[in-house]
């Protein structure tokens, strides 16, 4: 079996949100049912980011043009999980709730063995991961896209890829994908957008979304050469480690949890010198640096969590 | 012949969608690995229909279970869509069936309304209304209406058979036969104040 | 849709003026993105730059209500460029490498002579036959100079023998008036030359000015796509809503044929004229013709006009040539399914019940938008809404609400409480004021139901009932059986005001005693009457379908609802299982080679998937493009790959290539000038109902002189002076139409939570407004605050040299009790519309904005 890759190709995409809503409807994925519940945010662009019921946004992004005939250039991307091959979030999750299919490459998702402790969110280089209660669960879990693995599983493609009536999405070997890609590419560069660009290939180890960005990365919101951050690669080290739920390993992984803070933007910080972990809000030390305590991992962990969101134990 | 599986639909439009292979629109073949959870298309029925937005005419595909709608996706064997479907089109299973945010599960859309009702005269609100009820008041009032404005012959003496006070409006978000039935009643009572979407 | 969805792949040029089609016909995007990647250019014109100009190659920016001037100025580009230069080469050599003369010579009226009292002055901005006391036209100098007449053979061998078959009614028989040509083009009153003429005066830079475009980029929009008058080569144009919501849009959809027609693209793979329909059932409801006027299947609905009877309605009605001499077939066969063995030719086949339209000059007009003056007035009194909901989507809504407060009785069948339904309720109305009684009748969901739906490129397909109607809701089949059944009981029972129209009407669509679509289907395919024995128990269903339409008769024999969908519906075999129809067929494999899918549903008329095919072949029936080939003549018989829109065969007999390409026309060519339209023979620009211009450059005229519904008071027409910003209205992909089934979808309503007004920084700069801003938009017949998105994709215009600003608005939000609440933007359009369609001009208007 070789790897699997959706494919987004941002010159078809015609943005009409049909993946966006897609993904909702198959996933069973909520929308507010309050009247005027969602606020509108200004732009085409709505929901404004990914929410815990919201895996997968189309993002639009205007321009200057540089002719006449095109004196804008409205990008539109795709955010949503990238299923990187060195995926950072997989590495330090402790429960088991994001697990790296090694066949297809794509990250999938266990919300019943999420305990809750967002390093997934901290550590990610693309901000993907959220974090909403659910009702069925009866708890507060991580939620992203999840490759539609149910789907792919029963021979279907995902939800998003099933919905694209242009064709911008579409679902294969992760090699074909990337030869489209590449075609498509050359193509557009013969045809007036000199920026375009491929995403995906080798990014983060490879990502299992190869993205053929028409007017270049940044235009389309994505992330020039995304990096884990050190401490999930850490983690990886330190994973098995963590396994007997020691003092010591509770230790690494806050400092990790607080350097992966300070990497992406987030309400929490770390200072290395006092070893605290700190509230960029309010500036508040959420947890006192000390190596040495005897609190569990789980206890650790849900201690650090933003007030009102406290995972379940 | 390339009669897709759907060719095989008979007279309910239906396929059992369990009893066959599972395919793709066109671009994998099946992973061999299982599913960890519940499918969600587990023992449910297959029909298809047309979208309900603009003129496109893309198929969609319903799938049913125990009576009741649980996916509507788009039709992979359809020349004009090849499965895909707009944002409103992908949401046409919400005209009924909604996720509660607070409980995550499927109700039926509580803003769609279900019932007759009727609003009386300087009435700041509706009352509910029996079908029976409804369709003979209305009936009723269609009947006086008719008999009070109708005009046989016009003042040339020319035969027209027809009643200025009824209008109708509406035929676009019909079917073909409910067209025709409509068209059939309005016209048959003298209506010639006949419009639908169309003008607009 | 002259062509099909699919067709679109064909393509060597796309060009959208007036449909947003990426956004509003998303799987448009499908096949024009195929088209794309072949090789084709994309030309958006749009006053905005939408998610569709994104996909093209040329965004031309345009002014609302400026598209005539456009076109007029393409087909002087074209006259200048490819025509002139080339005509004489042509006569000599035949050379067509730069355009197609033998098209528009051949299967266009280029070569007819006209009337010699003809005439257009540009000075009035009129053309000959202009009444000043009654605004109206008449049309006779518009028509052509006979050449020779011809009568109707109708003898026992003749090729009208069926008029003399007993049953069939009595009327006089047309006679045939073949038209003097020019073949040379030079003859000064032939249509060429006065056409020619006419478009002298649409210069680069006068259309420039006019529409606010860029020269560089108009010069470069006609190049591209009038290189698509190369033999062998195809543009499609794709226009909706921005071209007909005007009170000139059917001059609009005229410009656009006429275009087509000038750069050969009519008829052909890839071409066309193609109307992207914006309602699930649109085409249906045309073709079922819902409309004041109409009648089913492209028949006029029989009116006062001296229609005292069958016999001279059909006189008035039949062509003297073409497949519409065929009329008095359609409209008997109407007649006998209408009111089955009531109908007999000693009674008119009951002509008479049916009610007949007041059509004399000055009759009081019926359709959409004056139906309010008429509850105004009093004189409408009760209402009917069946999924439509005019409170939200007929322009000056404020004046709707307060009309339909003066019905007796409004009956709104839909799925939620809409805004028509509450219209008692709207913010600014008094409840307790108002003694309309409302009610409600819950509908059941598309595939709560099964039945039959047209798409755009009319074919038609079928809905399977998936689930049943949740609750107490009806598919409106019922709903009207059981309300028609409780009328004809009170008309029994009580009698009243001429009950024969209803009590003779034949209302037999059951299945086991119960309502049922099917055998409505029957009677919309048609079926032989005469000894015809008719059961529809699901056990054992009998009847005796048609096969085609081709066996309709005008003496009684046939009955049929809808003669162009005969063929749809036809198995005998099977006459109860939709499954087994032409209209449920399933095969994907496309043997076209060019996606005509003919195996897939049915398309009206017979299969054919592309109209007007004959013209995609030369006069020898060879095909101007051997790659995408519909049909083709081998010297012995035409070889068909679509079904011919064309007479093929007569009897047994091939016919081989003539110039009759067009035979749905009696002239069996088609109209560069038309003497069809009630506001002139050809387009002319004038300037929308509300205009910021001081003048029209072009004519005197300014508006259309014959604009519809300029006289209602209620319209409030504002000034420049008052109102300086250029407004037009548009829906988003996320939302439709009045969001009675879109703002019921929370995924929907998460993925556009509101409706805004669009504006160039510029302006906003100018007006202070920063995006997101509540801004209060308002004119003489409203004011609705919606939050404000300032973006580089509107762009100030320079209109005859003066800075011009334009917004737009979607509209789609209200205040019926769904996900998301809004002002309704309809309150600003302005309720005046075109005289030959009626359609409400919602796409250009005036307005004022300030920060709310």
């Amino acid at each position: 079996m070789t790897e699997k890759a959706i494919y987004f190709d941002s010159s078809k995409c015609t943005a009409c949100k049909g993946c966006q809503v897609a993904c909702k409807t198959w996933n069973n994925l909520p929308s507010p049912l309050g009247t005027n519940e969602t606020k509108w945010s200004g732009t085409h662009q709505n929901p404004a980011d990914l929410n815990g019921d919201t895996r997968l946004i189309i993002t639009f992004n205007e321009l200057e043009g540089d002719s006449k005939i095109k004196p804008v250039k409205w990008a539109f991307g795709r955010r949503a999980c990238q299923h990187c091959t060195d995926a950072p979030c997989a590495s330090v999750c402790p429960g088991g709730a994001l697990v790296r299919n090694e066949e297809t490459g794509f990250v999938e998702v266990y919300q019943d063995k999420c305990v809750g402790c967002q390093y997934c969110h901290s550590v990610c280089p693309f901000d993907v991961p959220r974090y909403e209660s659910n009702g069925l669960l009866d708890k507060t879990v991580i939620d992203k896209c999840t490759g539609c693995a149910d789907r792919v599983a029963h021979g279907m493609a995902p939800a998003c890829v099933s919905a694209c009536q242009p064709n911008a999405l579409q679902f294969g070997d992760r090699d074909e994908m990337i030869a489209k890609g590449k075609e498509k590419v050359a193509w557009l560069h013969e045809n007036g957008y000199p920026d375009a660009c491929l995403y995906g290939e080798r990014e983060m180890g490879g990502l299992h979304v190869i993205q053929v960005l028409k007017y270049g990365i940044d235009a389309h919101d994505q992330v020039q050469d995304p990096q884990a951050p050190a401490t999930a690669q850490l983690t990886q080290i330190i994973k098995p480690v963590t396994g007997a739920i020691s003092g010591l390993t509770v230790a690494g992984l806050a400092v990790m949890f607080g350097l992966a803070i300070g990497y992406k933007r987030d309400k929490l910080a770390y200072n290395p010198e006092t070893e605290d972990t700190v509230s960029v809000i309010t500036g508040d030390v959420v947890q006192h640096g000390d190596p040495q305590d005897d609190k569990t991992v789980m206890e650790h962990i849900t201690e650090n969590l933003p007030i009102g969101k406290k995972g379940d134990k | 012949m390339n009669l897709s599986r759907r060719g095989f639909f008979k007279a309910t439009g239906a396929a059992l969608a369990t009893t066959m292979a599972f395919e793709l629109s066109s671009q994998t073949q099946a992973f061999a690995s299982e599913s960890k959870q519940d499918w969600k298309l587990v023992n449910t029925e297959e029909y298809t229909n047309i979208c309900c937005y603009c003129a496109g005419g893309c198929g969609s595909l319903l799938s049913v279970r125990d009576g009741e709608l649980v996916n509507l996706e788009g039709d992979p064997d359809h020349p004009i869509n090849e499965g895909g479907l707009c944002p409103k089109g992908a949401t046409m299973f919400q005209l009924r069936n909604v996720v509660d945010p607070e409980t995550r599960e499927v109700i039926k859309n509580p803003k769609r309304s279900t019932r007759p009702l009727v609003r009386r005269p300087g009435a700041s609100d509706w009352e509910d209304i029996s079908w029976d009820d409804a369709i003979a008041e209305i009936a009723r009032k269609v009947k006086d209406t008719r008999d009070a404005s109708f005009i046989e012959k016009n003042d040339n003496g020319l035969t027209v058979n027809y009643t200025p006070a009824i209008a109708s409006l509406g035929g676009s978000q019909e079917n073909s036969e409910e067209e025709y039935l409509i068209l059939k009643m309005m016209r048959s009572l003298g209506v010639i104040a006949i419009d639908n979407q169309a003008r607009v | 849709m002259t062509s099909h969805w699919c067709d679109f792949q064909n393509t060597d040029v796309i060009l959208n003026c007036g449909s947003n089609s990426v956004e509003n016909h998303p799987v448009s995007a499908l096949w024009l993105e195929k088209a794309h990647e072949q090789g084709a250019k994309w030309i958006v014109v749009d006053p905005r730059y939408t998610r569709t100009a994104e996909q093209a190659d040329i965004w031309c920016p345009i002014r609302s209500g400026t598209d005539i001037a456009f076109y007029g100025g393409m087909y002087n580009y074209i006259i200048e460029h490819l025509i002139e230069p080339n005509l004489a080469k042509y006569q000599e050599t035949g050379d067509m490498s730069e355009y197609n003369f033998e098209y528009l010579l051949n299967y266009t009226n280029a070569s007819y002579i006209l009337d010699p009292d003809y005439k257009f002055d540009p000075e009035t901005g009129l053309f000959s036959g202009w009444n000043e006391k009654t605004k109206t036209y008449n049309a006779h100098s518009w028509h052509y100079e006979t050449e020779s007449t011809e009568d109707w053979d109708t003898s026992e061998n003749g090729a009208y023998a069926w008029v003399k078959k007993p049953g069939t009614p009595e009327f006089t028989t047309p006679t045939l008036t073949n038209p003097k040509k020019d073949m040379t083009l030079q003859d000064p009153m032939c249509v060429y030359q006065q056409f020619k003429k006419h478009y002298s005066r649409y210069t680069l830079d006068t259309v420039c000015g006019i529409c606010g475009i860029d020269k560089d980029v108009l010069e470069l929009v006609y190049k591209t796509y009038t290189s698509t008058a190369k033999p062998g080569k195809a543009g499609t144009v794709l226009y909706a809503l921005g071209q007909t919501q005007h009170t000139y849009g059917a001059q609009n959809t005229r410009a656009m044929s006429v275009m087509q027609l000038l750069l050969g693209n009519i008829g052909i793979p890839g071409g066309g004229v193609n109307a992207l329909r914006g309602e699930p059932n649109v085409q249906g409801a045309t073709d079922m013709g819902m409309m004041v006027n109409e009648h089913p299947a492209y028949l006029k609905w029989a009116n006062t006009t001296d229609r005292a009877s069958l016999r001279k309605w059909l006189e008035s009605q039949t062509y003297s040539d073409g497949y519409y001499t065929n009329k008095p077939k359609f409209i008997v066969s109407s007649l006998k399914e209408w009111f089955g063995e009531n109908a007999t030719v000693d009674n008119d086949y009951g002509y008479d019940w049916w009610p007949k339209v007041p059509s004399e000059t000055g009759a009081v007009d019926y359709t959409h938008i004056s139906t309010f003056e008429l509850m105004q007035q009093g004189v409408i009194k009760g209402y009917f809404n069946w999924g439509m909901n005019p409170c939200h989507s007929a322009p000056n809504a404020g004046n709707v609400r307060r009309s339909m407060a003066n019905l007796d009785w409004l009956v709104v069948a839909d799925q939620v409480i809409t805004e028509s339904a509450s219209f008692w309720n709207a913010p600014d109305m008094n409840p307790s004021e108002i003694d309309t009684t409302v009610y409600y009748l819950p509908c059941a969901l598309i595939y709560e139901k099964p039945g039959i739906i047209l798409n755009s490129g009319r074919w038609i397909q079928y809905r399977y009932q998936a689930v049943e109607p949740w609750d107490q809701a009806k598919p409106d089949y019922e709903m009207c059986d059981l309300l028609w059944t409780a009328i004809c009981d009170l008309y029994k029972k009580e009698g009243g005001a001429n009950p024969d129209p209803i009590l003779k009407t034949k209302w037999d669509y059951y299945v086991d005693g119960k309502i049922d679509p099917r055998p409505v289907a029957w009677a919309l395919n048609g079926y032989r009457v005469a000894g015809t024995e008719c059961n529809t128990d699901s056990a054992n269903p009998k009847t005796d379908l048609l096969k085609g339409y081709a066996e309709l008769g005008a003496d009684g024999s046939t009955a049929c609802a809808m003669w162009i969908y005969s063929g749809m519906w036809n198995n005998n075999d099977a006459p109860l299982d939709p499954a087994e129809q032409p209209l449920c067929r399933r095969n994907t494999e496309d043997k076209s080679g060019i996606g005509l899918n003919s195996e897939w549903a049915f398309s009206w008329p017979s299969n054919r998937r592309i109209l007007y095919n004959r013209n995609s072949c030369d006069m020898q029936g060879k095909p101007w493009n051997e790659d995408k080939k519909l049909m083709e003549w081998n010297g012995e018989k035409w070889i068909l790959v679509d079904q011919a829109d064309f007479v093929a065969v007569k009897g047994d007999k091939p016919v081989p290539p003539n110039n009759k390409t067009f035979f749905m026309l009696w002239e069996q060519n088609a109209r560069l000038e038309s003497y069809g339209m009630v506001d002139g023979p050809l387009p002319e620009h004038f300037e929308p109902f509300e205009s910021p211009c001081d003048e029209n450059p072009l004519n005197g005229a300014f508006h259309n002189p014959c604009a519809f519904g300029t006289q209602y008071a209620s319209t409030k027409q504002g000034t420049k002076e008052q109102y300086p910003i250029v407004a037009t209205t548009y829906s988003v992909t996320e939302h439709w139409r009045t969001g009675g089934q879109t703002r019921l979808c929370p995924a929907l309503v998460e993925s556009m939570p509101a409706q805004f007004v669009e504006m160039s920084e510029e302006f906003a700069a100018e007006k202070g407004i920063k995006n997101g801003d509540e801004v209060r938009v308002f004119n003489n017949r409203g004011s609705v605050v919606v939050p404000a998105l300032v973006t580089k994709r509107m762009q100030p215009m320079n209109v005859n040299g003066k800075v011009q600003h334009q917004v737009g608005l979607t509209h789609h939000f209200g205040w019926a009790d769904l996900y998301g609440t809004g002002d309704v933007v309809n309150d600003l359009t302005p309720n005046v519309g075109d005289p030959n369609s009626f359609t409400p001009e919602y796409k250009a208007f005036l307005v004022d904005i300030e920060k709310a």
